[in-house]
């Protein structure tokens, strides 16, 4: 307290006048941000207990079904706190896989069903979930990357 | 579970959610409608678990109870969550959130009477 006379205020004025500092401010976790992790948090939600559920009980059925089920579900999990936390590049990285890993096993599911035997939250782009997780990952790209100015 | 309850959740949290949508769109953040709106869904949403969690005791078997239990304590905390996440944000925003959580509950609540259904 006594050794600094001058703490975040100078800070901030040397850099950006801008109340773009702390992860809270205007960050990715706010304003229209609110909603994705509203999204985001519901997805967790949904597809954490249903692999919790396939990986405690059924998991020999089918494992890289259900392992994916549970990757899918960290994915959400993580983008939701990374949102939360305003930690944009965890967020990008995490949409990235998320994207990827829709598109991925869409196609498998599709061309390749004996692959995955159980359906998993991104079987057929999202299908069983209105296609949320393909539009998803789209969105939370694209509001990121809108957002860039600010971080 | 009793289905005409169930039923009457998902048709109130849908008009919740169209509210919240035009809400939104009028630019405007969560107002007392839309607290109101979700104060009955909690409501509504407790009967219907403590309904739902009675048969199970008194007997009644389901497929997947775990699964079924884990979406009905879901279902309680959404409309909670909703409005905290919802008042926070005070712009349109804010009844964004709330439009989200009121069409993730008509979700739950029907996978709900699906797991409901397979009775064993």
């Amino acid at each position: 307290m006594d050794g600094t006379p001058k703490p975040s205020g100078a800070n901030a004025t040397e850099r950006n006048p801008a109340p773009t500092t702390g992860p809270g401010a205007t960050g990715v976790g706010t304003g229209p941000g609110r909603v994705l992790v509203a999204v985001y948090a519901f997805f967790s939600l949904a597809a954490g207990a249903r692999a919790g559920v396939q990986l405690a009980t059924r998991f020999a059925e089918a494992p890289i079904a259900y392992s994916l089920s549970a990757f899918a579900a960290l994915v959400y999990i993580i983008l939701t706190v990374a949102l939360i936390r305003g930690a944009r590049r965890t967020a990008l990285v995490a949409c990235l896989i998320e994207l990827t890993g829709v598109l991925v096993v869409g196609t498998f599911s599709l061309f390749m069903p004996e692959a995955f035997p159980r359906a998993t939250v991104w079987s057929t782009y999202g299908g069983g979930y209105l296609f949320i997780p393909l539009v998803l990952p789209v969105l939370g790209l694209y509001w990121l990357f809108r957002n860039r100015s600010a971080g | 579970m009793i289905g005409s309850l169930a039923t009457g959740i998902i048709i109130a949290s849908l008009v919740v959610a169209l509210i919240a949508l035009i809400t939104t769109i009028r630019n405007r953040p969560v107002g007392l409608v839309q607290l109101v709106g979700l104060g009955l869904l909690e409501v509504a949403l407790l009967v219907q678990a403590v309904i739902a969690i009675v048969k199970l005791i008194s007997g009644v078997e389901i497929g997947q109870t775990v699964v079924f239990l884990g979406y009905l304590a879901s279902t309680v905390v959404i409309p909670i969550f909703g409005a905290y996440w919802g008042m926070i944000e005070r712009t349109r925003w804010g009844s964004g959130v709330v439009a989200v959580a009121c069409l993730a509950l008509p979700a739950l609540v029907g996978r709900l009477l699906q797991l409901w259904q397979v009775v064993g």
